[in-house]
């Protein structure tokens, strides 16, 4: 590995990181993992309702601090981690995978091409993926299997059909599914078991899901759920091959002369700068970070960040809108089997008379009281008083909602930029937003909500009621599309094997790539996509 | 803990929150220990609502004291409820320091935070909320 400290050095520890690193290190690469976040334990993540991942009201419980971690919101305030405006994703070994729900979608093929179906709307930037469906399945299929998804692939009907099975069988229904599976079958809409990386059954040695209410936003007490911590990036540090260092925080990448990366520099927990040399650099620390990184790495050649020649780091940022509805019934709907979310129907993901894409609905998780109370009362009910707490008692467990995941039409000017003024703890300039998604988002959301309605009244829901959407910057958990993959360098970041154009050994693994963020929840796409860049690259070594 | 609100201040707090969850035949807010929820939550994130709670419980008082000629804390369950009311909406007849619709909205807030969280919050003692609307943990 000549003079270089690693073969491979990799910035951020979630989805897309660790699959990298876990394939790198297997294939017998000598690999640095990054983590600005800690490892954390199940106690330490714990169950504050006020302080996590799903309602971050006064802290998070998945990273990143309060202080010290700012950014610059659409309105030009300096907003902390709690902020909505922040678009905060989790920040710990493992990032978003250690306390998400673990929905295992894959795209469909038409969310690869959503230009040449649609049409481009005006003032979108929406575009094809340079890839297919086909292209994925190889590796969607190895994330199902090796990372390990509960499912059933005969009911993907919306998907060409499954060469290979998921590992495990779904999860076993709670009651309010199977009412909504009722809805759905009287309807005559698709019906499919949401694939979930959980446990059904034991698998790689963990244990089953024992279906507890805290599920999503928070870590799994039996370790049930199948993140990059317990899977890929175990396997990486089992290999020999691969050194995680967590609370390592990266400042700018280091080039030569000639503007060709060579390494990263960092600031460790003491406060300490230092750097470290590879012959490549993997960048996975999500959407607003990826970006974020590039435009503080500038060149002679390249004087507005790495990559960025063709103005494009940082643009056509999308997360995702997730519209739905919330019903109330006459029967008891709330069982207390975690984790709750398990029938969907991808009946309007594509294929809507005037509408651009669309999007998949699925019963929601368990909601927990107090987010209950905040998001999910009928608008009508007073917030106070005899009568809300009448409502709380008589309907907590006769309230279920159905929403999901819309894929947005992104605009360019949806956008990651540096703050000019603001620095974090360590003095890195932060990211700053601008801009929102495409007014043709709206629209979509607005047709999704009409038909959670109605299958929340085909159900049986005697009374349902939805929030109008309206149009903001969506970045979140979800966050996508900042450093697009295409073939023109002029238009895009990254090119097929998400490489950055013009850097050979300069790669993203995560949802920056994306070049639209399908009507699915997009983890699995971004472990699959991980999976073929670390193979492609070791193809190539 | 250091003092935040007088004692007066207090009884006004203790007063409102029972009748923003008031107790029956379950534990109204004031029984399942939200006062615990908002001491903590005073030294902890809602230090910059401590002014915040000053002014808008001391408005409180001369509000219910302009109407009734009793502080807040002493006048009957339904001349309260009238009187936040009348608050929740904006329609007050005294001169409030802050605005009356954002301090009622930010005081009925808190007080849910603190009767339907995690016990460990302070102020859903027992999980008494939690019984009351059948959410069990059962793992």
């Amino acid at each position: 590995m000549s003079d270089r400290d690693y073969d491979v050095i990799v910035v951020g520890a979630g989805a897309g990181g660790g699959v990298a690193a876990g394939v790198l290190a297997e294939a017998g690469k000598k690999v640095l993992l990054l983590e600005r976040g800690r490892a954390q334990t199940f106690a330490e993540i714990g169950r504050d309702h006020l302080r996590n991942q799903r309602l971050s009201q006064y802290g998070v419980n998945a990273g990143p601090d309060l202080e010290g971690n700012p950014r610059v919101d659409t309105a030009g305030k300096t907003v902390r981690p709690t902020d909505p405006g922040y678009q905060n994703n989790a920040a710990l070994v493992g990032s978003g995978t250690r306390v998400y729900a673990g929905m295992a979608w894959r795209f469909m093929p038409q969310d690869f091409q959503m230009a040449s179906v649609y049409g481009v709307p005006d003032g979108s930037s929406l575009a094809d993926w340079p890839l297919t469906y086909a292209d994925l399945v190889p590796y969607y299929e190895r994330a199902e299997w090796e990372i390990g998804v509960c499912g059933d692939h005969r009911m993907m009907g919306h998907l060409p059909e499954y060469a290979k099975p998921y590992p495990m069988p779904p999860l076993a229904l709670a009651h309010k599914s199977v009412v909504h599976e009722r809805g759905l079958e009287k309807l005559g809409w698709g019906r499919v078991r949401v694939p979930r990386l959980i446990n059904s059954v034991p698998y790689h040695d963990r244990a089953a899901c024992v279906h507890c209410q805290h599920c999503v936003g928070f870590a799994c007490p039996v370790d049930a759920k199948n993140g990059s911590q317990n899977t890929l990036i175990e396997r990486a540090i089992a290999s020999g091959n691969c050194t995680l260092q967590t609370e390592m925080m990266v400042s700018t990448l280091l080039t030569d002369a000639s503007g060709h990366v060579t390494g990263i520099r960092a600031i460790d927990r003491t406060g300490a700068m230092c750097e470290f040399t590879a012959e490549v650099v993997v960048l996975s620390g999500g959407a607003v970070e990826t970006a974020r990184l590039l435009l503080n790495t500038t060149t002679t050649r390249e004087p507005n960040g790495l990559g960025n020649n063709g103005d494009q780091v940082g643009r056509h940022l999308q997360g995702h809108y997730y519209p739905g509805a919330v019903g109330l019934f006459d029967e008891v709907m709330y069982d207390g089997v975690g984790p709750g979310g398990a029938i969907a129907t991808c009946q309007f993901n594509h294929g809507n008379d005037g509408i651009v894409g669309g999007g998949m609905l699925q019963d929601d998780d368990i909601v927990l009281p107090i987010i209950f109370w905040k998001r999910a009362l009928p608008p009508e009910l007073p917030r106070w008083g005899r009568a809300n707490k009448d409502f709380m008692r008589e309907n907590y467990r006769r309230v279920s909602d159905i929403r999901g995941p819309l894929q947005e039409i992104p605009s360019p000017d949806s956008r990651v930029t540096l703050s000019p003024t603001v620095r974090d703890r360590y003095g890195i300039p932060v990211a700053q937003f601008s801009g929102t998604t495409h007014p043709e988002t709206v629209r979509i959301a607005q047709f999704m909500n009409a038909q959670a309605r109605e299958w929340l009244t085909a159900s049986g829901a005697v009374q349902v009621w939805s929030d109008e959407p309206t149009l903001h910057l969506s970045g979140g958990q979800h966050q996508a599309g900042t450093c697009r993959m295409g073939d023109d360098p002029a238009r895009s970041v990254v090119d097929r094997w998400c490489r950055v154009h013009n850097h050979e050994n300069l790669f993203i693994a995560d949802g920056s790539v994306h070049v639209t963020n399908g009507g699915f929840n997009p983890v699995l796409t971004i472990m699959a996509l991980a999976w073929r860049t670390a193979e492609n690259m070791m193809r190539e070594w | 803990m250091r003092e935040t609100l007088t004692s007066q201040q207090w009884d006004t707090l203790r007063a409102a929150m029972k009748v923003i969850i008031p107790p029956d035949d379950d534990p109204g807010a004031l029984e399942a220990g939200v006062e615990t929820y908002f001491r903590q939550q005073f030294d902890r994130d809602l230090q910059d609502f401590v002014i915040i709670y000053q002014h808008g419980l001391d408005a409180l008082d001369a509000e219910a004291l302009a109407s009734t000629g009793e502080p807040f804390a002493t006048i009957p369950l339904d001349t309260q409820e009238f009187l936040l009311t009348r608050i929740e909406h904006g329609s007050v007849q005294t001169a409030w320091p802050i605005d009356p619709r954002m301090f009622f909205s930010g005081l009925v807030d808190h007080c849910a935070e603190g009767f339907y969280s995690d016990p460990s919050n302070g102020g859903n003692r027992d999980g008494a909320a939690w019984k009351m609307i059948g959410f069990e943990v059962t793992a």
